[in-house]
């Protein structure tokens, strides 16, 4: 099913601008300084493309009283989230776009399933007007950023282009206290190490997986990095960190003059 | 057919703990072993040094606006560093929250070290309670470590909860951002008289006790921020407070009990710094401009439902 597109959203497809023509009609959910900073760099929006997947999320338990990362789940929440990254990505690819601006990937629990979570990716594909070359990302696809239209126009200024989102994932099980260490505790301030350490690692997995993606695609560096902490719905112990930025490369090419010498400005508005 | 089994396979072995492999294990008591004597693993400082080194991308909480400065305004991100602290409340909830801060920003501050770092910039402070634990919850702290050209290496690196933009801005200004300032306090209220939400009446007045309580407590936590950054520079910028009042009612013989808490961060600031950098703005020139930040209600965030 993730190899063909489905039909309805071919046809969508094809009633969008597509590169290079003019006719056509573009959706986006771009505000409209973005619209005009996405125009500015030299690119068009053709269209809002997405991806999306409901995935049945593993079963794993923790040992009660370790310290571990749930691998199954970790892999699940990384191969599901690509899965929906891969379905946007194939939806900007049949519209011959460049690349993909301002994606938004939520993660939502079911309801009725707390074994079922759905994923969604969704932003706005956009085409360079010249067809110019030289800003797909790997293999020829399109790139995908997470990135607002300001941030692509600064960074485009600034001599960087986007290539990949990047993301780590690790579900960490929390051990729980054993009694006497929590009757030990009392009256007293102290860390406690366990949890500590079980958090640090976790955010340490994460981010060491997002920063090798990033070195497997071959990018100078992450912008925008947030590393996010949930629990979707799982037992209370059961933890996920979540990294995620968008991977940058240098083009060739001097930075433009507006952003050598930027003027710095105080904002009054607050 | 296989592929169910091999589903059910899957699953039945998720049933069952799974064993921790040798490689975990080791990471494990490294972990254990670091911190207990303050410091953090080698795993850590290794990639911490690859990335400094540029054999690892670096990354970054910095948005594109801000990498432009590394080339216009000479701030060059290094590497994030984040710190955590899960820290149990025993005698003193205002020393564990005090103790807790510290802790995870010397961690943080160890892992910019180990980067090269001369400042961290756009630090977030967060804490959470996700175990489902009362007298106890977590510091984290996230940051960007970088190095800022011409600012003289200190023996403590400035951590800074402004963005990277602003930092610059203030080092042009010859203000150096030094640090975080934390103050906590907290204090019971046993109401034996019953009146400390004021009496029964049928006019509006001002519950005297209570409201001189819960002010006592804030301002005690503003006073302690004021002291922690008197140990670091000369002043507090961007603070931010929370403040939290509880009743906890205490039935037919037993007097209400009211808890005040109060927390106050900021960043500290050492104005008229000789090591910042020379000034090359002098004075603020203001000026009119048009600012593509978007207010709009267009914005995509305004209809976003919760995030990852």
């Amino acid at each position: 099913m993730s190899d063909q597109l489905p039909a309805a959203a071919l046809e969508r497809l094809a009633n969008l601008r597509q590169s290079g023509q003019h006719g056509g009609i573009f959706t986006s959910d771009l505000t409209v300084n973005e619209f005009l900073l996405v125009r500015e760099v030299g690119f068009e929006p053709v269209g809002l493309v997405l991806g999306s997947c409901i995935y049945h999320v593993g079963i794993q338990y923790g040992s009660w009283s370790r310290n571990q990362e749930l691998t199954v789940l970790s892999e699940a929440m990384y191969q599901a989230r690509e899965l929906a990254m891969a379905r946007m990505r194939q939806e900007a690819q049949a519209c011959h776009a460049d690349g993909i601006v301002g994606v938004r990937l939520e993660v939502k629990a079911l309801e009725w399933d707390k074994d079922l979570l759905e994923f969604m990716a969704i932003g706005t594909a956009v085409v360079h007007r010249e067809g110019k070359e030289g800003f797909k990302g790997l293999q020829g696809q399109p790139f995908t950023s997470d990135l607002s239209g300001q941030d692509f126009w600064t960074l485009l200024q600034s001599g960087y282009r986007p290539l990949e989102m990047v993301m780590g994932s690790c579900v960490y099980h929390v051990a729980h206290q054993g009694v006497m260490r929590s009757l030990g505790n009392i009256g007293r301030n102290v860390e406690i190490t366990q949890f500590s350490q079980a958090l640090y690692d976790a955010r340490e997995l994460a981010m060491e997986r997002m920063q090798k993606e990033a070195l497997g695609a071959g990018a100078e560096g992450v912008t925008g990095v947030v590393v996010h902490e949930r629990n979707h719905n799982w037992q209370p112990h059961v933890i996920e960190f979540f990294a995620i930025g968008t991977a940058v490369l240098p083009i060739a090419g001097d930075i433009s003059p507006a952003l050598a010498h930027p003027q710095v400005v105080l904002s009054v508005n607050g | 057919m296989d592929r169910f089994f091999k589903n059910l396979k899957d699953q039945l072995a998720g049933l069952a703990p799974q064993q921790p492999s040798p490689e975990e294990q080791l990471r494990d008591q490294q972990w254990a072993e670091a911190l207990s004597r303050g410091a953090l693993p080698q795993f850590v400082h290794q990639r911490l040094a690859d990335t400094a080194a540029g054999k690892v991308p670096w990354i970054s909480t910095l948005r594109p606006a801000e990498l432009a400065l590394a080339r216009s305004q000479g701030i060059h991100p290094l590497g994030l560093v984040s710190g955590t602290c899960w820290f149990h409340f025993g005698y003193s909830w205002t020393h564990g929250h005090r103790e807790g801060w510290d802790l995870t920003l010397s961690r943080l501050a160890q892992e910019a070290r180990s980067l090269g770092a001369n400042a961290v910039v756009d630090v977030t402070l967060k804490t959470s309670r996700n175990l489902g634990q009362v007298d106890s919850m977590d510091f984290m702290a996230v940051g960007t470590a970088v190095r800022v050209d011409g600012l003289a290496p200190a023996e403590e690196v400035p951590i800074a909860s402004v963005p990277a933009l602003e930092f610059v801005r203030l080092l042009d200004l010859g203000v150096l951002p030094v640090g975080l300032a934390v103050g906590a306090s907290y204090e019971w209220l046993t109401d034996w008289s019953g009146r400390a939400a004021g009496q029964m009446t049928w006019w509006n007045q001002e519950a005297g006790q209570l409201s001189h309580f819960a002010r006592s407590v804030q301002l005690r936590a503003i006073e302690g921020m004021r002291q922690d950054a008197a140990r670091q520079g000369n002043g507090v910028l961007g603070s931010t407070q929370f403040s939290e009042l509880l009743c906890f009612e205490g039935g037919e013989d037993n007097p209400n009990r009211y808890l005040a808490r109060h927390i106050a961060v900021g960043t500290a600031i050492l104005d008229g710094s000789r090591t910042a950098r020379p000034s090359p703005v002098g004075s603020l020139g203001v000026r009119p401009v048009l600012d593509l930040e978007d207010t709009s209600p267009l914005q995509r965030d305004a209809l976003q439902q919760e995030p990852l």
